[in-house]
């Protein structure tokens, strides 16, 4: 009987699908959150009776065949890189990102991961780093008697010292592109780490061509749409429940056989 | 001798295969693009051994014939993913795979490294020129219009717009010709893809599948009744031959 096996895959999928949602409703408000999508694909096709087979001797065939499909399987959870709401903070070291682009951040490791939640902070050493203490490129370091800090739309960080009349630069963000962003690789903490899907960085200045522009004291947040979160919750559970049925079903008709004697 | 347990089986087998395509069917109803399948049955007569008793001497059997693909539109979906791509109107995208080309109704595209326009699973997409779709890497703005040509922005002149390629949308003069293969891509073995310019595509939307859930449930509830039916049909046949034999083979008391 392969219904119970085609139900069971229906089932699984649906599983993985609600599992997607309340992943992406649980980071709501997430900064730069991204949210995913799961997809699936058909399985394979048993011929039964092939198209095309000759079903006489005076040379007709079959115009189509029995094929059966032998259900479903999720073919990928895609990363949806559609850019969130900005939120407005007037953090000063609260960056949003307008357009293209990633900041650059050095992992322990000496690995470089990338984000787009902006909302940076400084170490005990002055160094502009992320909320776990992680470096950003290419490491922006402020001076401890600095009284304000102004980053403009091309990402450069001005600071303005104490007893010091005109504001100094201090450093630029770098921000980086990829050809196909769906392809980066989730790694946590709100970073996404290179895949040979995705392509290899291409590093500029904010505001160049294809490179979005910084936004001082605003942040990006997660670009989750509740209301269509909720839809498709109800059709993953509705679709969850339909399979649930196709198995109760086949086991039915696999009883009755049983007691046939 | 037991043409009633046969006429039965006839029908439970062509039921189980029916109950398989409805699952497939329920287990493919968040799948983009997919088509549900429906189980055509036909007659199948047998001669019995008796000719001389005119129409009643053809015993008729139910058999499985073919599976068809529905054609008809699913619902379309806004997802705002400029690389989502539905077709509106009959037609196909084409895509390559290494055993030749196949055709699909599912455009989830995405990119690859090189830049160019792939299926889900890899698959470059192909232009109307029989090309594949390379998108420059500092690519933005995608737009594909309704006629499949796609264009970004041009780099050097913002205001400017750079066409890239466009899609190639086929039809098929027999379109249920088609045959399946896995990932929602079809195989044309003996059809020949034709240009199809009234087809519109639209971007940032996924066609759904097409399987309606009350449709296959109620199906489904059928093909469980007249499985159950055939079922007590050769029960009772049993019981009908359990009986001849009991009363014609049982020893006589007197003589």
């Amino acid at each position: 009987m392969r219904a119970l096996s085609i139900g069971a895959t229906g089932m699984l999928a649906q599983q993985v699908n609600v599992e997607v949602i309340s992943n992406n409703i649980a980071n709501m408000s997430t900064t730069g959150f991204k949210r995913g999508r799961a997809e699936f694909h058909d399985l394979l096709y048993q011929d039964l009776r092939r198209v095309g087979s000759v079903s006489s001797d005076a040379g007709t065939i079959v115009p189509s065949g029995v094929q059966v499909g032998l259900g479903v399987r999720t073919a990928a959870v895609y990363r949806i890189h559609e850019q969130g709401n900005l939120n407005i903070t007037d953090n000063t070291l609260d960056l949003a990102i307008n357009g293209r682009g990633y900041f650059q951040v050095e992992l322990p490791s000496g690995e470089t991961a990338y984000t787009r939640a902006g909302s940076l902070q400084l170490s005990p050493d002055g160094d502009i780093v992320t909320p776990e203490g992680f470096l950003v490129a290419p490491g922006i370091r402020v001076p401890q008697d600095a009284v304000s800090i102004a980053i403009n739309t091309n990402g450069e960080v001005w600071v303005k010292r104490d007893g010091v009349v005109n504001p100094e630069l201090q450093g630029t963000f770098e921000l980086a592109t990829f050809v196909n962003d769906a392809g980066l690789e989730a790694v946590g903490k709100n970073l996404f780490k290179e895949t040979p899907a995705s392509g290899g960085p291409q590093v500029d200045i904010p505001g160049a061509p294809g490179f979005g522009s910084v936004l001082q004291g605003a942040l990006e947040t997660g670009n989750v749409n509740a209301v269509q979160e909720i839809t498709s919750l109800i059709t993953a559970q509705r679709a969850y429940e339909m399979n649930s049925k196709v198995i109760q079903a086949s086991d039915e008709m696999l009883r009755s056989v049983t007691t046939l004697r | 001798m037991d043409s009633p347990s046969y006429v039965a089986l006839s029908s439970l087998t062509g039921r189980r295969r029916q109950m398989d395509v409805i699952a497939n069917n329920m287990a493919n109803v968040n799948t983009p693009g997919f088509q549900r399948e429906a189980l055509v049955f036909k007659e199948y007569l047998k001669q019995t051994r008796d000719p001389a008793a005119g129409p009643l001497s053809r015993l008729s059997l139910a058999q499985d014939f073919a599976t068809v693909r529905d054609l008809s539109e699913g619902a379309m979906l806004a997802t705002d993913n400029p690389l989502d791509l539905a077709i509106r109107g009959e037609g196909y995208f084409v895509v390559r795979t290494e055993d030749g080309e196949r055709y699909t109704r599912r455009g989830t595209f995405g990119l690859d490294e090189q830049g160019q326009l792939v299926t889900r699973t890899g698959l470059p997409v192909i232009g109307e020129a029989g090309d594949v779709i390379v998108f420059p890497p500092d690519a933005s703005e995608i737009q594909i219009n309704s006629d499949g040509t796609i264009s970004v922005r041009d780099v050097n002149d913002p205001l400017a717009e750079e066409v890239i390629g466009r899609v190639q949308v086929v039809r098929f003069e027999n379109e249920y010709a088609l045959q399946r293969e896995a990932e929602g891509l079809l195989r044309a073995d003996e059809e020949d893809p034709i240009a199809a310019p009234d087809a519109t595509v639209l971007q940032g939307m996924i066609e759904q599948s097409n399987v309606s859930g009350i449709l296959e449930m109620t199906h489904m509830i059928q093909t469980l009744h007249s499985y159950n039916a055939a079922n007590t049909l050769m029960e009772q046949e049993h019981e009908r031959q359990r009986k001849v034999i009991q009363i014609v083979g049982a020893p006589r008391a007197t003589a």
